[in-house]
Formats: C-alpha cells, structure tokens, sequence
C-alpha cells in the first residue's frame, strides 16, 4: 500500500510541476494544423495540397507574392520573357543561389527538375498539361533557361511559379541522381529559407532555418514546426497553453477566441461553395433552365452564411466564380447577377416548366477538409429546396463515393459540392477546364458547346486582354444558364498566439507564407 | 502442453489467412485511393499513370498473392499516401502505441486494485457504492467526450499538463488516463467479485482465527488468490488497449498505430489498412495464445481438454 501511495504521489507531482510553456519571445514558430494532407516531403507526389510547408524548403522558378502577383523578387527568376511567337519562354536565374548541400543552383536544375514535374511518376496538379504543351527545355547557359512549348502559349510562367501547384519547385539534380528519388522522399534538399530536419509522420514537420536566405534575409524563426493535430479543441488548448503560435480554426470559434485576444487572421474567400448536377441532363428536370434557376431562388444565401457558417461566408453567385481571377479578367458582379432569396418566383418556374407538383432529387451529404460544416449545410440546401416542392433526398456518403459516382455519372442529377480553394486567372482557366468543359469528359459538369468554343478560344490566345473578354464571358454564360448553384464564398480562420505579430496570410491557394512571417527584410 | 500450444498457434495462423482475404477484399470495397491523391485537375492520362506506378492496374487476383508473398518477408509495399514503406510508418508508430498502452495499463491497474479490494471489504456501503459510480462512469462515458473534456479543462483552461502529442511523462497522463479509465472500471469490478468470492473462504476465515491483522487478511490472502482472474484478463485488456485507441490517438494528436489505421482508412491507403489491420491482429492472436497458455499452466483440466 506504502509503494502504491508513492507511485500515485508521483505521479500527481509530475502534473505539478509541469505548467504552461511561455510563448513570449520564442525563436520557433510552430503551426498546428487539422490536416497535413498526403505528408509527402518530395513535390512530384504532393501537388498544391502541400505547398505550405514545402514553399519553405523550395524556391519555385518564378515567385508570387502573397497577393497572387507573379515576383521578380520571389522566384529564382528574376525575368522572364516570350519569343514572338510565345512558344519560347526565356528565364533568367539569380546568381549565387546554392542548395542546402552547397550546390550551386543553375539552370540544368530547373531543366531536370521541370522534367521530373511532368514525368509518369508525378501526380501533382499539372503535371499532365505541362506534358502536353512542353516540346523542350534548353538551357543555353547556366544562369538561364528556355522552355519551348509545342503552341504559342502565357501560362508557362505561372504553371511554374508559387501561385499555382509544385511543377515549379527546383530541386538539386546531383543530390537526387546521387542518392536516389526514396531517400530524397525521406531526407529532401531544397534551396529554401528553411532546411528539413525531420518528419514524424502522423505528428509533425520540423524545419530549421538557413543563415540567411536571398528571399528573407537572416529568418526570424531558427525553426519551423508543423504539428498535425487533427482535434480542434486540443489546437485551441495548444494555443492557449502557448505551445502553438499558429492554428487552424473552425468559423464558430472565432468568437470566443476573438473574446480571449487571440488575434484571428482570416484568408477572405479562401475557397467558394458551389453545387453542381451530375451530367448527363438528357431526361432530368434539370435540362430545363428555368429550374436550375428556380433552385436557385430557393436558397437563402444570407441566411446560410450566418447560420451555418458563424457570418464568415459572403453570398456567391457565380457557378464555379472564383473571386481571386475577377481582377484578372476584369470581371465585375452587377446587381442582376445576384440571386436574390425568392421560393414564390422559383414555385412559379417550376410550375411553369412543368413541375409544379416538384421532381424528386439526390443530394450528397459529406464533409470536406477545411468544410466541417458540410453535412449542415447540405441537409440546410434540402430543407430550403423543399418548401419550394422539390422531394429531396439527403445521401451521407464520404467524398470519394460522390466524386466516384460523379466521375462515372451513375446517378445523374444528382447534386453534390465542392469548397474550391480560390485561385488566379491561370488557376482558374485550369479548374474551368476540367469542370465545364466537355472534352474533360468525367470531370466536366456543364457540357455546353457555347463554354467550350470559347474555352478552346482561350487555350489558343496569347493576348492577355483577349483571354480576359473571353472569361468574362464564360463566367457570365455560367451565370445566365444557372450552371450549378453557387452558394457562399468561405472565409477560413487562423488563430495566432498573442505574440505573433503581423502576418498577411495572402490570396495564393494552400499557401500561408510563412517565409513571409520570418522575413528579416 | 506442447500438443495445446502447437493446436492454439495453427488455430491463430489460420485466422490470419483468412483475415488477409477480408482486409484485401474490404479495403478494396471502400474505393479508388487516386480520387483522394489526385487533384481535381487530374487528366485521365494522370490516373492511368499513377495507377500504374502504384500497382493498381493489376488483377485483384495477381494483387492479393503479391500482398501475402511479400507480406510473408515482413514487406507490406509501399503507403499510397505517405509514398513511404509501410513497414517504416509501423515501425514508427506502433511503440507509440504500446507505450501508450503500457502507461494506461500501469494507472489503470493502480487505480483498480485499491478500489475493488475497498469495495469488496466495504460491500453495500457508501465507499462500495462510490466505486460502482467510478466504474460506471468508466464504462458508460463516451471516449471523445471525456478526452475532450480534459483538454479543455485540464489542459486549455488550468494548463496543468500537455494537451497533444509526446514530449516527455507529462504527455502521458491525460491520454493515458483516458484510455485507461473504461480498464479501471472493468478491472475493479472484477475484482471486487474475485474478492466477494474469497472472502468466504475456508482458509481467510482460518487466518482470522489465527489472529493475522486484517489489513495483511485482505491484501495478501484474499488480494492474491483474487488476482488469478484479473491478472489473466490484463493481457486481454492491454491488446484491446494498443488496438482501440484510434480516437484517444486522434484527440491526443497521439502517432500511434490507431490514427494511423484512421489516415489509412480515410485515404483509402489499401497497404497500410492490410498491414496495420494483420499487425493489430496478429498483437490479439499473441495476447490471446499468452493467455491460453497461462490458463492451460495454471489449471491442468483445461490443458487436458486441448
């Protein structure tokens, strides 16, 4: 009993003496994170969904800045231009610029690494279109390279660049020749700010700085720590314990944080909660126009994005209208493209397209990364279409099963959602492509030959101001036939320690710039 | 004795083969895991490709034989999510595990002992009573529910100990107490009955007379020949720790083999489902043969039946 009261003692003393950890003045930087996604630490089989923590080991060729414009002082490039016929893309490198091994960075990198990207073994974002449009990489010099494309094309610079996926990421040829593609997994070697140091998966990433680096200076952080901690209560608790600086953090927490002075930084529209119909429409109530529009009267945006999502959503009205490319194309929201909350109107369509007595419908039901409220809003989404008298019908599966039987278009008029990070006019070209065109077969939701004469338009069109006419157009086209039903844009919260300090968390999807945080410059 | 183990180990080798058909057919029945690593973007082209790299363009048939050949040589491929070998991600995992296991194994057993000893001493009364409640409590409350009522509290508002992950002892005790408390709850029950039993006895009732002070009555005779039970459950208990731990492992932020069997399933990572599910497996199959061959050496009828 004697030996039983001393261990119990113990172990009581241990929960004493151990109290919270100080936050104040720390040299690391550690970021608690919902989701780590794949964990991969080598960008051919990561993709965009990891750039946040490899943007920090890698430099890309061409930079952004946190707001989404290409960078002459973000990338290895420090200029870049088109031949006449836009079929040779031109880069100049920065000299000087060594990998964590030592190695000098030159232009037979970017070359190897560019193949690499594109290569059978990739599976990042675009990889496959890079394939298809790149004929060849020459590289005349070591400080510069030239990419010739196989049409006249503008997207090469962004395809590389931050704002985009991981194609642009340059890696030390020798280093991976040497060691092989398995160890540079395990132990990756970039040209970044911060070098890596080790990987638990399931647990955590952990960086440590450079010296001093070209696109920071002398980092502010001596390490950068990823923590994948997938509750939100024990991310809150870290924070509160000062044993986090940065955490993810749903929208109907932001409150009572704001309340306790954690400071929130919200990336404003991060992403856009749109609805959409499995194709074919042939034989759907659907194929009529005017009940897609009724649908769309049905739902209360305003509502929506207070209710369900705590007033950190705004009311979107373009299917697949991704905010960040307007500046881009030039595209503005007017008045009549708003949808206003109108059941009465949207009855009478119904009735005047022959469903007055309402269509029965299947709606998928599933939650997202960075969307904990998905199930809510889509029972929400069937409520509303039901007092218009639409028999919905509510399907909890896991997103592979929807984006299965969307791929394979089993259950055709069926709806189901995606939050789709926010992106750039390239981005956005690129998700256009795949969801409202009908050569994109399984992907595409829209099948319009107006939409996909002017994407092929788009594809072939070197003018920048060309491209822009012809995506407003497209946006408007997607606005007028009421392709899908946009519903809200979603502002995504990150709640920062005390101390952190300023930190413009930017408009690049999956990218926070964290480099910009412990920048000394 | 050998004839009874030799009987138990074909028994436990061949419930592996057939749960290597199940987990092969089950994990396949979930979906395709490219719908998961492939952007949206993807081209066909792009799913073609990475199908084939991973070896997913096989036949089922040619894919099962090539899953149990190497996974007789102790390789179980290569993780579809982590793109690291899935022998690495277990390796790294499973002590997490057990010495998370261990840790609640040990409290939970210190906790348990003096609660069903007291309570079978004090049956019917109010000390008797309070330690039902606990066990109740123990095994009634939802795990989530309690792990995250000791974050927010214990760790977030008092910051008394870690919230998540594993940095030192400290980080232990909530996690450990959480998994740990549904044990304590069926320990202590156990033994309390294992002690209502004993009380009785011929030779406690002998020990009385003798004169042997009561405190060595009750925590060397009847606490001894009461823990043959107990004992031979704990290692039940501690397997059922090491493989049920997936939401303290989730809500701790714990890398164990539990949240990894969570990834896995959610990424639908068919090599590490197959390789974490034999590994849990074959962890209860080695738990339970223990077991058997304890029992079979304490008591000579159940090794002659065998």
């Amino acid at each position: 009993m004697t030996i039983y009261l001393a261990i119990v003692a113990a172990l009581l003393s241990i929960t004493l003496v151990v109290g919270p950890v100080a936050a104040q003045g720390k040299p690391e930087l550690t970021v608690a994170l919902s989701s780590f996604s794949t964990e991969v630490l080598d960008p051919v089989l990561g993709g965009h969904i990891v750039k946040y923590y490899l943007s920090l080991m890698f430099d890309y060729l061409v930079g952004t800045t946190p707001d989404g414009l290409p960078s002459k002082d973000g990338g290895l490039a420090t200029r870049w231009e088109p031949s006449q016929d836009h079929r040779r893309w031109t880069f100049h490198l920065r000299k000087g610029v060594k990998f964590h091994t030592g190695e000098e960075v030159t232009s037979e990198d970017v070359k190897w690494s560019l193949q690499r990207a594109i290569g059978k073994r990739s599976t990042t974002g675009y990889a496959g279109p890079l394939r298809t449009l790149i004929q060849d990489i020459e590289t005349p010099a070591p400080d510069r390279v030239v990419i010739v494309t196989k049409e006249p094309t503008l997207i090469i610079p962004t395809y590389l660049s931050r704002s985009l996926s991981t194609e642009g990421m340059v890696l030390p040829k020798k280093y991976i020749e040497a060691n092989g593609d398995d160890v540079f997994a395990r132990k990756p070697v970039g040209s970044g700010p911060y070098r890596f140091v080790e990987q638990v998966t399931g647990s955590h990433i952990k960086l440590t700085a450079v010296d001093s680096h070209w696109r920071i200076g002398a980092p502010k952080y001596k390490t950068v720590t990823f923590k994948l901690v997938p509750e939100e209560t024990t991310r809150i608790a870290l924070l509160r314990r000062g044993e986090v600086d940065i955490a993810d953090v749903s929208r109907d927490r932001v409150a009572e944080l704001e309340r306790e002075g954690f400071p929130i930084h919200m990336r404003k529209e991060e992403a856009i909660l749109t609805m959409w119909w499995i194709l074919p429409r042939d034989g759907m109530p659907t194929k009529d126009r005017r009940v897609r529009e009724a649908l769309n009267l049905a739902v209360d945006r305003g509502e929506l994005a207070q209710s369900i999502f705590a007033g950190k959503a705004d009311p979107a009205f373009i299917p697949m209208g991704l905010s960040w490319s307007y500046r881009d194309f030039g595209f503005k929201l007017t008045p009549e493209m708003q949808y206003p909350y109108d059941p009465a109107r949207a009855k009478k369509l119904l009735a005047e397209a022959g469903y007055g007595g309402g269509f029965s419908m299947d709606v998928y039901a599933y939650q997202l990364p960075g969307l904990p409220e998905g199930k809510a809003f889509a029972e929400a989404m069937t409520g509303y279409w039901q007092k218009i008298g639409v028999q919905t019908k509510l399907i909890p599966v896991d997103y592979p099963a929807f984006r299965k039987n969307w791929f394979d278009r089993k259950t055709p008029g069926a709806m189901g959602y995606y939050n789709i990070a926010n992106r750039d006019w390239i981005g956005t070209y690129a998700l256009i492509e795949k969801m409202a065109y009908s050569k994109s077969k399984a992907s595409d939701v829209v099948n319009d030959p107006e939409i996909d004469g002017m994407l092929e338009q788009v594809l072939r069109q070197t003018d920048k101001d060309k491209i822009g006419v012809l995506m407003r157009n497209v946006y408007t086209r997607l606005r007028s036939e009421h392709y899908g039903v946009p519903v809200v844009y979603l502002h995504s919260p990150y709640a920062a320690s005390k101390t952190l300090g300023k930190w413009n968390i930017g408009t690049v999807m999956y990218d926070f710039f964290i480099d910009e945080l412990a920048s000394s410059k | 004795m050998i004839r009874f183990v030799l009987a138990r180990l074909v028994q436990s080798l061949v419930a592996l083969a057939i749960l290597t058909v199940v987990v092969f057919v089950l994990a396949r029945a979930t979906g395709d895991p490219l719908q998961l690593i492939l952007p949206m973007s993807a081209s066909e082209e792009d799913y073609a490709n990475a199908r084939q790299y991973l070896g997913l363009d096989r036949p089922y048939v040619e894919q099962y034989f090539s899953f149990v050949g190497r996974a007789l040589t102790g390789d179980f491929g290569n993780s579809l999510r982590a793109r690291r070998p899935v022998v690495e991600l277990i390796r790294d995992r499973l002590p997490n595990s057990l010495k998370l296991a261990a840790f609640a194994m040990t409290a939970s057993l210190l906790m348990a002992f003096p609660l069903g000893v007291i309570a079978a001493v004090h049956k019917g009364t109010a000390i008797d009573r309070a330690a039902q409640v606990i066990a109740v409590l123990g095994q009634s409350l939802p795990t989530f529910w309690v792990a995250i009522v000791l974050i927010e509290v214990v760790a977030g508002r008092l910051q008394w100990l870690p919230a998540a992950g594993i940095d030192g002892f400290a980080s232990y005790v909530l996690p450990g107490f959480t998994l740990g408390w549904f044990v304590v709850a069926g320990m202590m029950r156990l033994l309390r009955s294992s002690m209502l039993e004993v009380l009785d006895t011929e030779y406690v009732k002998l020990a009385r007379v003798k004169g042997v002070v009561e405190r060595r009555v009750v925590w060397l005779h009847e606490l001894k020949n009461a823990l043959i039970t107990v004992v031979t459950f704990a290692g039940i208990y501690f397997s059922i720790l090491v493989t049920t731990a997936i939401v303290v492992e989730t809500v701790f932020a714990w890398p164990g083999l539990g949240r990894l069997a969570y990834e896995a399933i959610t990424s639908r990572d068919f090599p590490v489902i197959q390789a974490v599910v034999l590994t849990t497996a074959a962890i209860v199959a080695l738990v339970n043969l223990s077991v058997d061959c304890l029992y079979a050496f304490i008591d000579p009828r159940i090794r002659y039946a065998g």
